[in-house]
């Protein structure tokens, strides 16, 4: 492991850890003064905007192997990916196209190629309102982490619950996220969205991040409904009371219209100065039922 | 810092190998300097422009490794080992002007400049690597880049102008081996 000599503000040290538990055991003796340091896209917004101040050492986690790409368990599918995957190395895999094709076009709405180049999806998820963050939770995401000790797994979908509030996690190194393919029942076809709506195409938060991902049988009847929302401030999550009154319900006018109105009812997006709450539930309820119409005609 | 980070010596001094437009070179700077800086302020090399400093503009555009990256993200540590592609580099290695340049040039690609660097770099690094691409990716690639004087008419025409030249070079370049 090395480090710079510089140590002082605007001029951190950088420490260059080899392995997980290197990064760990520098993070747990730095406290507060150590940053791990991904891409550093996000970080470094954070400190030109004055969300916080450079700290006095980051923990560069770009020299742990382990951490780098995708990989594959065969047998079940379930596909891993290091927390230092690049957002770009998510947009042009084939792989993650067939597999997780919300995936894909999460990366491709992110910011622009260059950033994505640099930008990685553990910095993106650990952001808490990332925009791939809706898609990844189509695909009952679980997040694995060196935490000193042997390691600790948990859903995305339970961390997000607490990661605004409770900011243990900082202390972790998030390893991988993994990721399972649906798998598509015989006699059925699956329909995936993903939208990000906002004011212009790239480089403004988002009103409405949704994934979207349905099966519909051969009697026009829905089932394995995956529904996540987000965008802006809004933590993303899944709307499960919406999933489970679409499962086994007919893409017809009835559930659509009833479905517009349960996400105006339960959908609960954060506003802010420029996009009310109300104007984010109608985007979100316009962008599911213009979904359902597709796939239903 | 705790008693037990004691155990972990800090290097004396740092010092970044990278290749520069080809030529090695050994950055003797903070490694969280911002790339951008290191080259227009180290080296003197003022083609990457400064502007938003945040990601936002393009202007500042180098390629590290083939790739597009914007400099005023990238920290020098980034660029260890790496290979770093400046518009000063692109010109350079075309003995003169490079065909994406002369495109930009003849199809008024461009009209106070400040955003040109950043827009040959990031077409240079897409048609490095897909020499065919469609509009749609045409625009991917170069959503980064913002300029605010062409209404990106002529960008868009210098981008096909060059696909077309490239075209044509390889295809000469082809009868002739
Ligand atoms: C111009 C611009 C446009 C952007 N547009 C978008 C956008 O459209 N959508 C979007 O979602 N984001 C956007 N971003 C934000 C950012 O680029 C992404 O969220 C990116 O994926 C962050 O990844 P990173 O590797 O750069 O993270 P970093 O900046 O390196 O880190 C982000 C945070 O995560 C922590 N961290 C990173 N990796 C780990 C790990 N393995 N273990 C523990 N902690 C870790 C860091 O300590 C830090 O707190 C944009 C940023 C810029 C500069
Ligand atoms: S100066 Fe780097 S993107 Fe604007
Ligand atoms: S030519 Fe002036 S900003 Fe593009």
């Amino acid at each position: 492991m090395a480090a710079n000599a510089q140590g002082v503000a605007e001029a951190p040290f950088v420490w260059h850890p080899a392995t997980a538990e290197e990064a760990w055991q520098l993070k747990a003796t730095l406290g507060a003064e150590g940053v791990f340091t991904a891409g550093g896209t996000l970080l470094r917004t954070q400190w030109e905007s004055g969300l916080a101040a450079m700290p006095n050492h980051l923990i560069d986690i770009g020299a742990i192997q382990e951490l780098h790409g995708p990989r594959t368990d065969s047998e079940i599918g379930t596909v891993c990916f290091g927390a230092m995957t690049t957002l770009s190395e998510i947009r042009t895999s084939p792989l993650v196209n067939a597999s997780f094709p919300l995936l894909t076009e999460a990366a491709r709405s992110i910011a622009a190629p260059s950033i994505r180049n640099l930008a990685t999806i553990g910095g993106n998820v650990l952001s808490i309102v990332g925009d791939s963050i809706p898609a990844l939770l189509v695909y009952d995401p679980v997040l694995h982490w060196h935490d000193g000790s042997s390691g600790l797994e948990e859903s995305l979908s339970e961390w997000l619950s607490t990661a605004a509030v409770h900011p243990v996690w900082k202390e972790r190194l998030l390893l991988s996220v993994a990721l399972t393919p649906p798998t598509l029942n015989s006699n059925t076809k699956r329909f995936v969205a993903y939208h990000k709506v906002g004011r212009r195409d790239a480089f403004t938060p988002s009103v409405v991040t949704a994934a979207f991902s349905i099966q519909l049988d051969s009697d026009n009847r829905l089932g394995d409904v995956r529904l996540a929302l987000g965008g802006g401030q809004t933590i993303p999550h899944r709307l499960e009371t919406v999933e489970q009154f679409l499962t086994g319900k007919p893409a017809d006018k009835k559930t659509i219209t009833e479905v517009y109105s349960m996400i105006l009812e339960h959908y609960e997006p954060k506003g802010d100065a420029f996009v009310p709450v109300s104007y984010r539930k109608k985007a979100a309820a316009n962008l599911i039922a213009s979904e359902l119409w597709k796939a239903a005609k | 810092m705790k008693d037990s980070a004691k155990s972990v010596t800090p290097l004396a001094a740092s010092s970044i190998p990278c290749t520069i437009n080809g030529h090695e070179a050994s950055l003797n700077v903070p490694p969280a300097k911002r790339l951008l800086h290191v080259l227009r302020d180290d080296l003197a090399m003022t083609g990457a422009k400064r502007s938003c400093e945040i990601g936002r503009c393009g202007a500042c555009m180098v390629m590290v490794d083939g790739v597009p990256v914007n400099s005023c993200l990238t920290m020098a540590y980034q660029c260890s080992g790496k290979s770093i592609t400046t518009i000063e580099g692109v010109s350079a290695q075309a003995g003169g002007i490079d065909p994406i340049q002369r495109a930009f040039l003849e199809e008024g690609g461009f009209q106070c400049g400040y955003c040109t660097p950043g827009m040959i770099i990031s077409v240079k690094a897409l048609l490095d690597h897909n020499p065919d691409p469609t509009s749609l990716e045409i625009e991917e690639a170069l959503s980064g880049n913002i300029c605010r004087c062409t209404g990106y008419g002529g960008i868009k025409r210098a981008v096909q102008k060059a696909i077309e030249w490239r075209k044509e070079a390889y295809e000469s370049e082809s009868i002739r081996d």
